[in-house]
This record gives C-alpha cells, structure tokens and sequence, in this order.
C-alpha cells in the first residue's frame, strides 16, 4: 500500500477506536438538538403583551380594520380558512364540524364554532365559493362574531392557553388588546398610568389623518429593546394604510410622485418612553445604546471566562504530563495546589479584563476631545458615559467575570486533573463547550426581554447565572433578583469547588487511561480524608 | 518556617512504616509492610518494576494515603506535619519550561518554607557549585535533560532536608552525573541526613547502600543491612573472560550462570568443587580473574524475586 495512505489508515483508525470520537460525533448534533428543543419550548413561554390603541382615526376605522385582519387571520389558523389549493379546501362548515367534534366540552373554541355554525354563515360562505370570494357583507358578519369573541376570550389566561394550543401561531397567543379607557383629554394620561403600573406593555395612538404624511402616531412603552409587538402592529397599520391610499388613488386620473411615495411609505410611530415620574419623553440613540450594550458584555464576558479557563485547564495538563506536579504535591496539598492555580490564573484573568475596562473607560473619556464637531455630537449621542458611570456594567462585568470563570475553572481544573494530555482534555471539554454555548443562544431574546420569563429560567441555572445577570443589565433586574442569583452563584462556587477538589485530588497522579464517569462520580461521594 | 533543632523531637528512626497496606480498587499495590529506617544512614529499595517502591514512597510523601497501618515519619505520625523537613525526587522528572533555573530551584525552596531572599540566594550558590553557574537566569526548556534532573535535585535539597526521598535518583544521568548523584548521596550521610533511594541498578545499590529493602509485588522479601542481605546466599564463582560465553551455560555442575558478556557469576550445585569449574574452563575461555565470593546483590534479587523474567526486564531498564 502506499506508504501515505498506510500513515492515513493508522491515524484514522486510532482516532475511530476512541470513545471520545464517537461522544463528538454524537454531541453536536444532539447538544444542537437540545439548545434548539429548549429555546423552541421557552419561545412558547415568551410573555403575553397587553396593548392598548388610542385611535383617532374618522370612526376609529385604521384599529377596526385590523382587529378584523388579525381575526381574519386567526380564523385561518383554525379553520384553515384561505388554503391554497381550490381542490382540496373542505368546505368552511365541514372543518368546523369536524373541529367541533374533537373539542372537548367546555372548551372556549365550542363557543366560537358554534355560534359560526348556527348563525349559518359559513354555509353561505361555502356556496359563495370560499373565503376568497365572499362578500364583504359576509365577511362582517363573521368577524361580528370571531372579534368580541377573541377579546373576551383573550381576557382570560386559561381560555388564551387553551385556544392557542389546539390552534397554534395565532395572535392571541402573544398578543391581547386590551379597551381603551374613554377619559376624553385624560385618556393619555390614564394610559401612561397602566404602563407605569405595569398593565399594559405598550399603546398606540394613531393619529386623525393617519393617510397624511404627518400623522402624529405614536408608540409608547418602557421596554425599547423588544420590538415585536410595535413591528406586528405596524405591519398591520403599514398594510391598511397603504390599501387606503390605493383605493383613493384609483379615483384620480393622474398619479404623482407624492402618491406613488405615500402608497410605498411604511407607517412610522414615532418612539416614546415614560420618564420616572411618568412623564412621557422621546426615546434618544443612547437609551438604546443602554438597552443593547448588555450583548457586547456578555459577549466579551464569555470570551474572557473561556480563555482563562481555557488557560487553566492547559496548564494544569502540562504541569501533568511534564510531572511536576508530583514535586509540588510533596510540598503541599493538592487543595492548596488546586485553589492556588485558579487564583493565579484568576488575577491573570482579571488583569487582561480590567485591562480591556480601564481602555474602554479611558476611550470613551477621550474620545470627545480627539474627535471633532458632527463626529462628537454622534458620539455623545451614544452615551457612553452613561454605560461607564452605572455600576450595573462595568461593576457586574468585573464581578460576573470572577464568578464565572471560578465556576468554570473548577469543572475545567477537575477535568484537566483527569487528562494526561492536552489531546485528552480537549475532547473531555467537549461537553463544556457546549453547556457555555447556551448563553450564547439566548443572549438576544434575553437582551429584547431582560425581566422576562426566559431571562428569570436562565438565571437560575447555575452555570449561566453569571451570563444571564450581565445580559440583564439593561433591564435593570430587580434588587431581590441581584442577591437571590448572588446566593446561586455562591452555592454554585461552593459545590463546584468541593467538588473539584475531591476529583483533583486523586485525579492529578493518576496515569493511563482517564477514569470513567461512574469512577470520578465515586470519587465525589467519598469523604474527604 | 523551620523550627530550630533544640526544639525537635530526637528520633532514632527516620522512617517507620507499621503494616502499612494500600489498595488499587482491588488491586494490593503494598501489602502489609513494616519498615524501618535509622536516621543517618542511606537506604536502597529495590524491586521489579511495580513491585510497589513509588507507591510506598508516595505513601511515605503523604500524596497518598495507606489503607491500613501507620507512617511515622521524623517522629511524627505523618509525613504533612514535617513535609517543609522532607526532600522528594520523583522518578518522572519534570520543570516549568518557561522558566528561569535559579527562579525554580528557589521556588521549590519556598514551598518548603524558606524566605524569599534566602531561597534567591541558595539556588544560585547551589547551582554555581554543581557547575551550572551560567544557567542562573536561562530558562529551564534550553536545558539538556542531565542538566535539568541537576536542577531539580537541586530544588529537591536547596532546604537541607533531614529525610531525603530520591525516586530513581541515576536514570538517564551520564557517567560524570552519576558520579555527582553518588556524592551528594554520600555528602547527606556525612551531614547526618537520611536518604532512601529506589533503583533497579543493583551495582549502584552495593556502592552506596548501608541497608537494603527489596520488595515485589507489594511484599518485602528482603530488608536488613547490605552484608547482611548478602551474606544469606550461597557463595559464587565469579570469573572475568573473553570469549564466547554460551560454553558457560553448558558446563557440568553449573546450576545457573548470570552472564555479562565480560563476567559471569556462577552458582554450583551442591556438592561440587569450583576447582573441577575453574579445569573445565581453561583451555575453552581465556579467564582473567576467578574468586569465590559473596553472591552479587543481583543474584540475591534474582533470587528472592524467583524468575529470571524480572531480571532480564530489570537489567534492559537499567
């Protein structure tokens, strides 16, 4: 054989003999598999938006239309209501007997499909030819039923739960318009109330001449960084909006640019938020950048928590392979080895980050003076500043970096301690890798919802509350979540290292094949001699 | 730091192990085994390899710790509360690539204890008189590998140790090394200081050892004083030559023969005249040298350790 392909074979076969190859084989795909399974299950999880809608449009007509769009819409998703193909759409009646049938009683879609049925709607829809070509007249007649339905039902945790479970992707299930108190000139006043308080997560105001190009809309919430719902509904807004133009447009002879641009213009809210004391303030560039700056944090963050335990765990596989490790154990205790090497490669840690602190600090204190007019005011714009200023960034980056790396340099020590060559402790952090990946994946749902469901499960998990803290940083979490999630990390710290020590300490001058699982499991449950 | 020697408890005995047994899962690594080593004096542990040396003298080191019986240690009941007394060379020998030699001899000496300044300044005096006065401030990776087990003899005794482990103190040393191991073996008794040395070159434990331990798998077979362990065999033939040796192997009489190449050492069986040998041999061999004398400590190893495989596997590693 060809002496390459003889060299090509043994590597190949050495490398097929090993556990690890096959454990990586298997891990990416399973561990994709997991991450994605649970960001699929939390995305179910993402937090009901209440919104209200202040619309001063002639007869309210820009909100009505949508709130038909969006039932419109919603009915779809459970009759299937605008399939594509003419062949195989089941008559309208017929799927909603059929749904009928399967729903147990009591369950809040009955009401709906019963009332569609009886009022006999969906049997003229059906001779009309379908959905497509019904009469408007129709059409009314079956949002008169579906909107206050969907409202009412919408009100109700348990009922939207139970809907939106049987018909999946609606609206209702992340979204519920909620009435608009009617207070004349104080209406406003009243909403920024509910927003304060909580009630609502954001409200519209739609200007009177919303086809106008200045129609003073408005959109007003406290959380800048999620902007689905103002992007759904804007979607919505934009649509209508645009048909109108065109409508009016059909009646005129000529068109003008001004038409064509109006009719391609998307329908813009302007952004307000409420200041502390309730009073309602433009949302400026460095709000956001405040809001967002977080996902640089967690970003280097976790690259520096990589990189030192990265650091440790090669040094520890050196001091190893090359044996030295038993002189030093002749002189002191595995334990005082095993804390003294992650603090030195601590303070290592935290000279690069406070390093990298000190630079952005000192850049953004300079950059005002080196640079000059439109440039400066851009940059102050930024309010970088206030980045630097607030303790809840720069202070949480030091601090979450220690606790960090000190969780992750006990596991990584313990496992380097296991290894007698580098090549072993890369494919036995493999698994590691992967568990930090997690932060990674939800750094930007968490950044759009920093107090929101999936930020609070995440926190909570104990190797990623450092990460999770820092990514909520913009939200501010609350005092009780800084301690409550300080007591994680140091519980966490506390077992990780008693852990560790307990595997470092037989693991270090162990030679030949790294132990089993199940071995070093033992190792944990021995007491300490 | 260390406690002046008034205030010391005296010990007679360096060393004492009490039916000290460790485990490997369900693997017996020493079994049972009492030791003991007078102070001031340098003994030899021999054995094949995985007999259980490294793993006594770890015991020993408290880096493991026995599974029955007890270690006394400079008179105390464990090696921890002395380890800034003890010095340690293990067998694998290993130093920070990266750094300087006088920084990691003086490193070793502050583990143990030492000050800062007074650790500096001994690693360089020491280094200086075991000649690697022109390493002082070079790193540790640009070291041969004889210089480098130098260095980390060094570390090993820059605190004047009163107990000194060396694990396979020769391997891999040249001739002019071996010869600078041997006196500073020998300058630790002079000072009073006990050393315990493992090795499989038994030539190297009949020159220096006051007292031997032989152990295989996990077992003392031997321990006593070297005369003492040698007088308990028969006598031997021992004969310089040149020539071809295998005529060794078939001569009458001979029960079994170690053959160096240049010199063999030869056992009879009972009841024959090494003068009907010496005859035998005249004529087919050209000796240089013919007396009947101790047996050789390899023969006593071969012996107590019963198979000529270890042996063979013992002289190779040497």
């Amino acid at each position: 054989m060809n002496k390459t392909l003889l060299v090509a074979q043994r590597e190949y076969v050495e490398h097929l003999r090993t556990k690890t190859f096959w454990i990586g084989v298997l891990i990416a795909p399973i561990g994709i598999a997991l991450v994605y399974t649970l960001m699929f299950l939390l995305a179910g999880k993402t937090d009901l938006r209440k919104y209200a809608v202040l619309d001063h449009s002639e007869g309210a007509w820009v909100s009505k239309v949508i709130d038909r769009r969006i039932a419109d819409d919603d009915l779809d998703k459970i009759l299937g209501s605008r399939k594509i193909s003419t062949e195989e759409r089941r008559p309208l009646l017929d799927q909603a007997k059929a749904k009928l049938s399967k729903l147990p009683q009591g369950h809040p879609l009955r009401e709906l499909l019963t009332a569609m049925v009886s009022s006999g709607v969906l049997a003229e829809i059906d001779k009309a030819g379908g959905w497509d070509k019904a009469s408007s007249a129709l059409k009314a007649r079956i949002y008169g039923i579906v909107v206050p339905w969907a409202l009412r039902v919408s009100q109700s945790e348990k009922q939207r739960v139970q809907v939106t479970s049987v018909a999946t992707g609606m609206a209702m299930k992340d979204y519920v318009r909620v009435p608009v108190p009617d207070e004349g000139e104080d209406t406003e006043k009243v909403l920024n109330q509910k927003l304060q308080k909580g009630e609502i997560f954001a409200y519209f105001v739609i200007g009177s001449d919303p086809l106008a190009a200045e129609h003073h809309s408005k959109y007003v919430s406290n959380n800048l960084t999620d902007f689905k719902l103002r992007s759904w509904y804007g979607d919505y807004v934009t649509k209508v909006v645009r048909e109108r133009h065109v409508q009016r447009l059909k009646k005129e002879k000529d068109l003008t640019p001004g038409d064509v641009a109006a009719i391609q213009r998307s329908f813009r809210f302007e952004e307000k938020k409420l200041s502390a004391t309730g009073e309602e303030e433009a949302v400026v560039e460095s709000d956001k950048v405040r809001k967002y700056a977080p996902l640089a944090f967690v970003y280097v963050l976790w690259m520096a928590v990589f990189m030192a335990a990265q650091m440790l765990l090669t040094n520890t596989v050196e001091e190893k392979s090359n044996r030295i490790i038993e002189v030093l154990l002749s002189s002191v205790s595995p334990t005082q080895l095993m804390h003294g090497k992650i603090y030195g490669i601590a303070l290592t840690g935290l000279t690069v980050v406070g390093s990298w602190a000190l630079f952005f600090v000192v850049g953004v204190k300079l950059a005002p003076s080196l640079l000059s007019g439109s440039t400066e005011a851009q940059f102050a714009k930024l309010g970088l500043d206030h980045v630097i200023s607030d303790p809840a960034y720069l202070g949480s980056f030091l601090a979450y970096f220690l606790s960090g790396y000190l969780i992750y340099a006990a596991i990584l020590v313990a496992l380097g301690s296991v290894c007698n060559s580098l090549k072993e402790a890369q494919n036995l952090q493999q698994p590691v890798v992967f568990l930090l990946m997690v932060p990674f994946v939800v750094m930007f749902p968490i950044v759009g919802d920093p107090n929101g469901t999936l930020a609070r499960i995440i926190t909570y998990i104990p190797l990623y509350t450092p990460f999770a803290m820092m990514n909520r940083a913009g939200g501010p979490p609350p005092l009780w979540e800084y301690l409550a999630s300080s007591g994680v990390i140091l519980a966490t710290l506390w077992i990780a290292f008693r852990g560790a020590a307990k595997v470092f300490r037989v693991g270090v001058l162990m030679t030949g094949k790294p132990p089993r699982l199940g071995e070093i499991l033992k190792w944990l449950r021995a007491p300490v001699s | 730091m260390e406690t002046s020697p008034l205030t010391r408890p005296t010990y007679t005995d360096a060393l004492v192990l009490h039916n000290v047994t460790k485990r490997f899962g369900k693997f017996v690594a020493v079994n049972d085994l009492s030791l003991k080593i007078p102070k001031g004096s340098i003994y030899g542990f021999l054995g094949p390899n995985g007999a259980g040396k490294t793993t006594t003298i770890r015991m020993v080191m408290s880096i493991f710790y026995p599974d029955e019986g007890s270690i006394e240690v400079l008179g105390h009941s464990s090696a921890e509360q002395v380890k800034d007394r003890l010095g340690y060379l293990p067998e694998e020998k290993g130093l920070y690539k990266k750094m300087k030699t006088a920084e990691i001899v003086a490193y070793f000496g502050k583990l143990k204890g030492m000050d800062a300044s007074t650790a500096n300044l001994k690693a360089r005096e020491l280094l200086t008189r075991y000649g690697l006065g022109e390493w002082l401030d070079k790193r540790c990776e640009a070291m041969s590998k004889g210089m480098g087990q130098k260095v980390q003899l060094l570390g090993t005794m820059i605190h004047d140790p009163e107990l000194v482990i060396l694990d396979e103190p020769f391997s891999g040393l040249d001739p002019v090394n071996m010869e600078v191991m041997r006196d500073t073996i020998r300058s630790f008794k002079q000072n009073d200081r006990t050393v315990i040395f493992s090795t499989h070159v038994m030539a190297q434990a009949e020159e220096l050892c006051d007292f031997i331990f032989l152990i295989h798998k996990g077992q003392k077979v031997l321990d006593g004083p070297l005369s003492e362990v040698r007088s308990g065999g028969d006598h031997g033939i021992k004969i310089d030559y040149d020539g071809d040796g295998s005529i060794l192997h078939r001569l009458p009489g001979v029960e079994r023969v170690n053959d160096a190449g240049k010199h063999a050492e030869l056992f009879l069986e009972p009841g024959r005249d090494p003068q009907d040998i010496l005859r035998e041999l005249v004529g087919k061999l050209t000796i240089r040298r013919f007396d009947i004398s101790e047996p050789s400590l390899h023969e006593v190893f071969f012996r107590a350790v019963g198979g000529h495989q270890h042996v063979v596997e013992t002289e190779v590693r040497s």
